[in-house]
């Protein structure tokens, strides 16, 4: 019987020592932790240094929310939804910004965005206008705009270790081969030793493994029409923007999706139900079947590259 | 092709400057000769001013072939003028320069001591004999206005000075007179120097010269803590400070870095130094060590002496600094930027980006300075506004309901408008057409902000433009 208790505290003790390489929390208190949330789950957001989107069903998925020590990646799989990902990671600043500006009156720390030339070129420069009728606060907004991608990942490394900005953001096009798992490992880890959240835009690019703790696909979604004073629609308008999210990576097993409003008057995001409409499909762009592959013959060759856009034959 | 400049060799056979080649090489065939190069020239003689540095930070270039330093008051840390002359010789000498050397009491002396008289010191005591003896040319003149005094028998500068002024002016002109009157030291003659002036420097003698990065930025943090008496006794802190290596073989290393507020702590002077050996790495080749040190201030702004406060509200604002500090080092002032904003409705003209080291600088205003008061803005606006192609549109004033942009065909779907935006026409040559805007949900699912300008004419399409896009 002593030497199966002796067996289970070596089994505990390794599991503590694998939980604290993987920078997870410690199994013996997570079962602590749970029971805590139970009863108050505020404190448990406060304790996991998580930042609550304010949207119940959204941050028990989450585990409490944005995490504020660590990477959280959001990516499109177009980049015709640059302009959709943009403000939902604006979004995010905002309500970061918000939290601690409520606090201190005067200066909040700045959120930094850490741009990539190629996108700047394709989807434009932040907008100081923009922002503020956004809810962030222009004056405490950097913008970096560095040559390469090495470079931004410097910035991104150095502004986390100094703790400076209430959020780094930091945008790259597509999947870059010098940013792996290696790369966003280093700035996971920087993000834990300071306590300040990165948040990855991935702009037209494709799943791949990081150490974000979350990772979102997001899609626009047709906006709902402006809400009048006694509570009906301004018919023809367009209203907040709407953002369709897939949690794609997270403890969770399954895939989660769901649709959030951002209103930048009250800094807020409001879950709409599910049966919003989606944008009507486009059309695929090359409606016509391909020959089947002869017998006889070789294979033809292979395809290179996506095809982007076709024009309309009518 | 002529000679213009010759070895000790070539004068011991007899050539001469101005000689052409063809009669030089007769003279004698084997001749070495090689074709001048002035900017080569130019930039040694810039580099061995660099390296005049050591001795004084007033280094002036004179003509193509000369230096002048204003060594006021710096004499005494060499061990006096004549040591110093010495000093300066034997060190140019060493590195297989001829050089020539005087000091004198104001500059038009020591030129013409250094070209025409004795080298050396020229003490007070023979001064007066020895301008007397000097030659016409030694005054700095034009060629033909020596030759023509020398017409006349004025072969000294003392037979100059001997002579009644007025008609000297009335012979030869003015310049006559102002040379000489430079050359007794009568008239004062600014030396302009090279490089402005450092408002304050520190620097520091290696024995052992050092070659290593961390070594480098050790020593620049010991420099840095001798400039704090004098950035304390100023109440200032340093905003531009370079950083000169002395290499011992005579290259001089000039780094510049930026702060973005006034800084004192040595620290984190050398921390910007840091950044900025990192960033110019290959550029900076160590060679056998650097042997001096100097630190300068370029530039420095008042200091304000800031108390801790328990929130650590002045600490925060400190590491911002820190942070843009490396980034502006390391990378350059243009690539990290803060908003600066503009009271104009022209929506390109109301934000524009300003270095952040700059933004910091000059202070946080307030963020209710500015009240805004329009329609919805997007969040990303182009750099410039893209034309798009094809539109249909409701005439004379609705949104389009088709148009194509970026070789693709965009459905409208809603849109929200227009919002006119007018030229200002206040200002000059600002008469451009009016705008009118519209917010657009296409069905890709873009959110644009797209603008017509001008009105429809006959035969005249107006524009259209996509500016930014919405969130």
């Amino acid at each position: 019987m002593a030497e199966h208790a002796t067996a289970q505290e070596r089994l505990f003790a390794l599991r503590e020592t694998i939980a604290r390489l993987e920078g997870k929390a410690v199994p013996a208190l997570v079962a602590a932790r749970q029971a805590k949330a139970a009863q108050a789950p505020q404190d448990m957001a406060k304790e996991l240094r998580r930042l609550p989107l304010g949207v119940p069903a959204v941050d028990n998925a989450l585990e409490g929310g944005m995490p504020l020590d660590g990477l959280t990646e959001i990516r499109t799989a177009f980049f015709r939804d640059a302009g959709s990902a943009t403000g939902f990671v604006l979004a995010l600043a905002a309500l970061l910004q918000g939290e601690h500006g409520r606090k201190e009156e005067e200066v909040s720390n700045p959120v930094l965005w850490i741009g990539d030339r190629a996108c700047a070129q394709e989807a434009g420069l932040p907008y100081a206008l923009g922002l503020m009728q956004f809810g962030l606060k222009p004056r405490q907004f950097l913008y970096a705009l560095p040559r390469k991608l090495e470079d931004a990942l410097w910035i991104a490394e150095t502004a986390l270790a100094s703790g400076a900005p209430a959020a780094t953001i930091l945008e790259v096009r597509g999947n870059p081969a010098h940013f792996g798992l290696t790369e966003s490992r280093r700035l996971a880890l920087r993000a834990k030793d300071t306590g300040r959240p990165l948040i990855l835009l991935r702009q037209a690019g494709d799943e791949e493994a990081s150490s974000a703790l979350f990772r979102f696909r997001l899609e626009p979604a047709p906006a709902l029409e402006r809400r009048l004073p006694d509570g009906s629609m301004l018919g023809g308008s367009i209203g907040h923007p709407l953002f369709r999210l897939t949690l794609e990576k997270s403890r969770h097993p399954a895939p989660l999706s769901f649709t959030l409003e951002w209103n930048p008057r009250d800094r807020q995001f409001d879950l709409l139900q599910p049966s919003i409409p989606s944008f009507p499909a486009l059309r695929p762009a090359d409606p016509v079947d391909r020959f089947s592959a002869s017998a006889d013959r070789p294979d033809r060759p292979a395809e290179m590259g996506t095809l982007v856009a076709f024009d309309r034959a009518s | 092709m002529r000679l213009v400049a010759l070895d000790e060799a070539a004068e011991a056979i007899g050539l001469r400057r101005g000689q052409g080649l063809a009669e030089a090489r007769a003279i004698h065939p084997r001749l070495d000769v090689i074709e001048e190069d002035p900017a080569a020239d130019r930039a040694f003689l810039e580099a061995v001013a660099d390296w005049c540095d050591r001795y004084t930070p007033l280094v002036a270039i004179d003509e193509e072939d000369g230096l002048l330093l204003d060594i006021t008051g710096c004499a005494h840390l060499f061990g006096g003028e004549e040591a110093l002359l010495n000093d300066v010789l034997l060190r140019l000498f060493q590195m297989g320069l001829d050089v020539r050397g005087a000091i004198a009491g104001w500059p038009g002396l020591s030129w013409a001591a250094c070209r025409f008289g004795r080298c050396g010191v020229v003490v007070d005591e023979d001064r007066q004999g020895m301008t007397a003896t000097l030659p016409v040319a030694s005054l700095r003149l034009s060629e033909d206005l020596v030759s023509s005094l020398q017409k006349f028998g004025l072969k000294r500068v003392g037979d100059l000075l001997s002579l009644p002024r007025a008609p000297l002016v009335r012979r030869f002109g003015s310049q006559v007179l102002l040379r000489l009157d430079q050359i007794v030291g009568a008239v004062e003659e600014p030396i302009s120097p090279r490089r402005p002036v450092p408002l304050l420097s520190s620097e520091r003698r290696q024995i052992e010269p050092i070659q290593v990065e961390e070594d480098i930025l050790h020593v620049t943090e010991e420099v840095a803590r001798m400039l704090l008496p004098g950035l304390e006794a100023r109440g200032a802190g340093g905003r531009v400070f370079e950083l000169m290596l002395f290499r011992v073989d005579g290259r001089v290393f000039r780094i510049e870095a930026e702060a973005s507020r006034p800084l004192r702590d040595p620290k984190r002077i050398a921390a910007l130094f840091s950044e900025r050996l990192k960033a110019i790495h290959d550029d900076l080749d160590a060679g056998f060590g650097f042997e001096i040190l100097r630190l300068n201030v370029l530039q420095h702004d008042d200091f304000q002496l800031a108390q801790g406060d328990f929130e650590g509200q002045g600490e925060r604002s400190a590491t911002l600094a820190e942070l843009v500090d490396r980034v502006t080092a390391r990378l350059g002032r243009n690539v990290l930027q803060g908003f600066d904003l503009r009271e104009s409705h022209i929506p390109e003209k109301a934000s524009v980006f300003l270095p952040a080291a700059d933004g910091l600088a000059e202070g946080r205003k307030s963020e209710t300075g500015f009240g805004f008061r329009g329609g919805e803005r997007p969040l990303r606006l182009f750099r410039y506004p893209e034309q798009v192609e094809t539109v249909t549109a409701e005439v004379p004033d609705g949104p389009p309901f088709r148009f194509r942009w970026r070789r693709m065909v965009h459905e409208v779907l809603r849109a929200e408008g227009p919002e006119r935006i007018s030229s200002e026409w206040w200002l000059d040559n600002q008469d451009e057409a009016e705008r009118d805007y519209f917010r657009l949900e296409v069905r890709t699912g873009q959110r644009l902000w797209i603008y017509r300008r001008g009105h429809y004419h006959e035969n005249q399409p107006p524009g259209w433009f996509v500016q930014g896009i919405f969130a």
